[in-house]
């Protein structure tokens, strides 16, 4: 019972963190076709942005948390405009980019171990407090984690269906030449769609860093949970991001729990072979008709 | 209002237009004729700005937009209504409407905009929740004009509003166009069949090999049969 009730939690927490994660990554490949394989390091930044707030400037981790969230999606504008927006439309764009963003990556951990320094630094969680179900430790900063990825979901959703800005990525990325005869701005358009997805990054990187330690790599493992889930769910897929966040999360912890760590991993590779074996295309993507 | 002074365009390595001299007047429909693949649709790339033309220049009331954005032409009041209707595939019917009023100024009256364009096409009212990739071709060519008709268009470049659509639909399409035009609004068309644009023409531009080699008043074009043909074939 308890182990069962430990792996449930366990799945459902840190699921709908790599939805969130995959929430973001999947809205970039969706509108501008960019792997962003800088999305951990955005993490990153969004979690050391919080992490300095707290220590160096001694202010609450709500003030904190608000800042981390900016500045990843600042940084990641700024990623766009530098490194992105020049070669976009161009021939050899996916290969530019993906070697844009791990250099960048790499150029995100180096720098957070010189300003910093190798020591794990502790971010504080915005809820204390905890309470026992069936002998498992719910804890009200996991809560808060679930319910905020929940609501972001929500969030990004209502925004791309209902909203002016929303309703314009949709219509990038689903016909980039009709998109810019309706006047839409396309560049802006992919700035605005990198922005929001670096935001959400910073969200995933200062409310999960509470549950580790903060190090210079902290954003990997996420990112790689991330790719799996958006492939998994279908890349470009919301709906997708969502349900295999949870179904992936739930999975490693079931094996985690009863058969062992070193089984986590290798076990969710495996689902995710059979998965693509049955639905090439993920769970809810069609291939490349399926957009935003 | 629209001026086009010694365009030249092209894709890489050829050039399809060697300078085009073409003026559309306000109110006025202008037709450029022309066999497939003689630069019609380039033509209208070129202008709008999906095809940054090579040299020469585009002037909409007497102000120079040549190598201007597309969204930025297009905000400006040129509005391209292309070739294969570029459909939002997964967006409504009604969302692909909306889509045509997204600059500020249009998107506060869209509503009122929605109106027009439902007096035009009573059936879009009905269909607004169904996907535009489930349309039906003359459907899709009619939600392509009714969508550009959402914006805050100075003059519409029509390319070839038959292309693939059945004789019935093709005449249903052109009856709205004349619709468009009798409210006062410019076009600038282009097609490759004379057959339909009585009633819509103004004046007439033959194009060939990419140059314009005829211009006059529709009336006496259209009915110069064996000039037509000898274009046209």
């Amino acid at each position: 019972m308890t182990q069962t009730v430990q792996a449930v939690w366990g799945g459902i927490l840190f699921g709908s963190v790599y939805g969130l994660m995959a929430l973001g990554l999947t809205l970039v490949w969706g509108a501008v076709r960019l792997l962003n394989l800088a999305h951990g390091a955005i993490f990153v930044v969004g979690a050391y942005a919080a992490y300095w707030v707290t220590s160096s400037l001694h202010l609450p981790i709500l003030v904190a948390l608000p800042i981390g969230v900016l500045a990843a999606a600042a940084f990641a504008y700024a990623m766009h405009v530098g490194f992105i927006r020049p070669v976009l439309g161009k021939p050899g764009f996916d290969n530019a980019t993906i070697i844009a963003t791990v250099g960048i990556s790499i150029a995100v951990s180096a720098a957070a171990l010189l300003i910093f320094n190798p020591e794990y630094k502790v971010v504080p969680a915005v809820l204390s407090g905890y309470f026992i179900v069936a002998g498992v430790q719910i804890t009200n900063q996991g809560l808060l984690v679930i319910g905020t990825s929940l609501a972001l979901f929500a969030l990004v959703y209502l925004y791309l269906t209902y909203t002016r800005h929303g309703m314009a990525i949709r219509a990038v990325s689903q016909q980039q030449q009709a998109a810019s005869l309706m006047s839409i701005p396309v560049e802006r358009t992919y700035g605005l769609v990198i922005a929001i997805s670096g935001g959400l990054a910073g969200v995933a990187g200062v409310l999960l860093s509470p549950f580790f330690f903060l190090s210079p790599n902290s954003g990997f493992n996420p990112m790689i949970q991330a790719l799996i889930v958006t492939i998994f769910g279908g890349l470009g897929s919301i709906r997708g991001a969502l349900v295999a966040g949870f179904v992936l999360g739930i999975f490693e912890s079931f094996v985690e729990v009863f058969y062992g760590v070193a089984w986590a991993q290798p076990g969710v590779f495996l689902l995710i072979i059979l998965m693509l074996i049955v639905r090439p295309n993920g769970l809810f993507g069609i291939g490349e008709v399926r957009r935003l | 209002m629209l001026e086009v002074k010694g365009l030249t365009a092209g894709y890489a390595g050829s050039e399809v237009l060697h300078g085009i001299d073409l003026t559309v007047k306000d109110g006025e429909g202008v037709i450029v004729l022309g066999p497939n693949g003689h630069g019609k649709t380039t033509l209208l790339r070129a202008i709008t700005g999906l095809l940054p033309p090579r040299s020469g220049s585009v002037l909409l009331d007497e102000r120079e937009i040549t190598r201007w954005r597309p969204d930025v032409i297009a905000a400006a009041g040129v509005v391209h209504i292309p070739q294969g209707d570029l459909l939002f595939p997964d967006m409504t019917v009604l969302e692909n409407l909306v889509m045509g009023a997204y600059l500020r100024a249009t998107w506060s009256e869209r509503n009122q905009r929605l109106g027009r364009v439902y007096e035009l096409f009573p059936w879009l009212k009905e269909r607004g929740r169904q996907l535009a990739r489930t349309l039906s071709g003359g459907e899709r060519r009619m939600l392509a004009l009714g969508r550009g008709l959402m914006s805050k268009a100075k003059i519409l470049l029509i390319d070839e509003p038959s292309l693939g659509l059945a004789p019935l639909t093709t005449e249903q399409i052109y009856a709205s166009i004349r619709r468009v035009k009798e409210s006062g609004m410019a076009i600038l068309l282009a097609d490759e069949n004379a057959n339909h644009v009585a009633g819509l023409a103004d004046r007439v531009y033959l194009l060939e090999t990419g140059v314009l080699v005829r211009e006059g008043p529709a009336e006496k074009m259209l009915q110069d049969k064996a000039l037509l043909e000898s274009y046209l074939g």
